[in-house]
């Protein structure tokens, strides 16, 4: 990659990181807040309580694991003299 | 002062911290060679950090005792809704090295920097704001580092029934030494072990605390039957709606400015390593997070009084701890919390430390053209890391009253001050002095102001008004003064 597809790479990957956040968010604002009316237990938990807490989490890393297989790319950090 | 506590209590410590002096001699005998130059060894780690060390020093940076301590706490007064909010931290790891893993460890080799600041000042061509950026950093890096020391010696005294100093002496002088002696290298691979500890503990207790509550199933009937509020996100009003939002902000999002934590972006070796860090990272620090508050919640099967006749929520874990754990088991316990503190102290002390070296002392010398020697500056570094660090552990003896607010107001002052000046800095063209400066500078001054009066806006936590403000700051700063010269764009923004 040349200097400038390099910085265009990582720009691409930060928009997506925020694109990441927001769809964290917006996960669990409906598995906690939303779900909170729901009487259903999971291993004696209300279902808001577990959605909202290991649910967020195993979210979380899913998504991390998408953006470092799909978005992120592989770059030498080094300068590249040939550009 | 004859010390009466368990001598038992007292070894998994002595030898933990044995063991992380001996890492720190470990690691400065093998870079005896000084491959990179001293600076880069001593501050950034050579950047050589693989994915799992980068991945586990980012969690045990960010990870203080507060979180083993006062965090779970408040999860067993409060309930669920505090393991709701808590798990907004499983964003602190993917976001700060998914948006500046990358941009500042290009940068930094573009420029041969080692600190964040070297990279500010660079993108803004201004000493002043360099200036403004190290004093801060060493300021509330300072309130921060003694918060921990005082948070680590009280967990001490309360379980082990040693004093507070004993504590401080045990674990703080190892801290300074083993950081001063080893520098970055030495605190990553440190931080990795601190980590390490830190979930053994919290499985050893969340153990524990089901074996003496009577298990799980009667834990959670206790808590259905007498505490029903902890089952609900808003906890009758424990938990407003404005806390949660704060939280999201405070230690969610604005975390990925906090320069410990930015700095780890120079430290790394190759991307294949950082993408592997941020899964990493992301699974420890949800698993920390939910499992020590989890626990918390779970003491109400053992700590069923209210929380006056335990000394209030700074005790709970602390008594669970005495409460659950087989008296053989106790040191042990202890060590998770304790490294959570040293492992956040050991990070800090550098980066004030450099700070001082680099960003103040190196740069005043090579702008008057003068050099300094490699062994001069080891032994400048060294002796600012010493220095930095016995200050701070001498105030930690005698601790100011007001320190935990000290610690929460620290936490959002640099966010105030860093989050839009490395964001849109460093990836917005139009960026330019005027906006970091009035940024930086204004929305700080502001925040510590808004802090110390005590105003809130909507009751909302300050850091609120110190990331709007600093916000509004920018944007003024940056559309009243001057674009930065071509040549600094070029570098910054090829196209």
């Amino acid at each position: 990659m040349t200097e400038k597809e390099k910085y265009r790479q990582v720009c691409r990957e930060a928009a997506a990181t925020g694109i990441a956040l927001l769809l964290l968010i917006a996960f669990w604002l409906l598995a906690g807040f939303g779900l909170s009316g729901s009487m259903a237990t999971v291993f004696r938990l209300p279902i808001w309580a577990a959605a909202s807490t290991v649910g967020v989490w195993i979210f979380a890393i899913v998504l991390v694991w998408g953006l470092t297989k799909w978005v992120f790319k592989d770059m030498d950090l080094e300068e590249d003299r040939h550009d | 002062m004859i010390e009466t506590g368990r001598p038992e209590a007292l070894l998994p410590l002595a030898l933990f911290m044995a063991v992380m002096l001996g890492v720190s001699f470990f690691v400065r005998w093998q870079a005896r060679t000084g491959e990179g130059g001293f600076l880069r060894q001593y501050f950034v780690g050579n950047r050589d950090l693989g994915g799992f060390v980068l991945a586990m020093t980012t969690v045990a940076t960010y990870s203080s005792v507060s979180s083993f301590v006062g965090g779970p706490g408040m999860a067993w007064s409060v309930g669920f809704g505090w393991i709701y909010m808590a798990v907004v931290q499983v964003t602190a790891v993917f976001l700060v090295l998914g948006i500046f893993g990358k941009r500042v460890a290009l940068l930094a080799r573009k420029f041969g920097a080692v600190t964040v600041v070297d990279i500010l000042r660079r993108r803004f061509r201004s000493d002043a704001l360099a200036a403004t950026a190290a004093f801060i950093i060493v300021l509330f890096f300072c309130a921060t580092m003694t918060a921990q020391f005082v948070g680590g010696a009280k967990l001490f005294a309360a379980v082990t029934g040693y004093s507070y100093e004993l504590g401080l002496v045990l674990f703080g002088l190892a801290v300074v030494v083993y950081t001063t002696i080893g520098g970055f290298r030495a605190v990553a691979i440190t931080d990795a072990l601190c980590a390490i500890m830190m979930m053994i503990g919290i499985v050893l207790l969340f153990f524990y605390v089901l074996e003496m509550g009577g298990g799980y199933g009667a834990i959670m009937d206790h808590i259905a039957t007498n505490q029903p509020k902890m089952l609900e996100p808003f906890s009758g009003g424990a938990m407003p709606a404005g806390l949660y939002l704060t939280q999201w902000i405070l230690v969610g999002i604005c975390t990925i400015a906090l320069p410990q934590s930015v700095v780890r972006g120079i430290s790394y070796r190759d991307t294949k390593g950082l993408h592997r860090a941020m899964i990493i990272g992301t699974v420890v620090v949800g698993f920390m997070n939910i499992g020590v508050n989890f626990t918390g919640i779970l003491a109400h099967g053992v700590l069923t009084g209210p929380a006056e006749s335990y000394g209030g929520i700074d005790n709970i874990i602390p008594s669970t701890i005495a409460t659950v754990m087989p008296p053989t088991l106790i040191g042990l316990a202890i060590v998770g919390p304790i490294a959570a503190s040293i492992s956040t102290i050991s990070s800090l002390l550098l980066v004030g430390s450099s700070a001082i070296v680099k960003d103040v002392y190196l740069h005043y010398r090579e702008k008057r053209e003068k050099t300094t020697s490699d062994a001069a500056l080891r032994r400048l570094s060294m002796a600012v890391t010493a220095i930095l660090g016995a200050a701070v552990f001498l105030i930690a003896l005698t601790p100011p009253s007001l320190i935990w607010l000290i610690n929460m107001f620290a936490f959002g002052g640099l966010e105030t001050a860093f989050f839009w000046t490395l964001l849109l800095g460093l990836f917005w063209r139009r960026a330019n002095r005027l906006g970091a400066f009035l940024s930086m500078g204004g929305g700080t001054v502001v925040y510590c102001l808004a802090q110390g009066l005590g105003f809130k806006i909507m009751g909302l936590h300050q850091i609120t008004i110190g990331i709007s403000l600093s916000l509004i700051l920018f944007l003024i700063g940056s559309y009243l003064g001057k674009p930065e010269p071509k040549e600094v764009l070029r570098e910054f923004f090829p196209e």
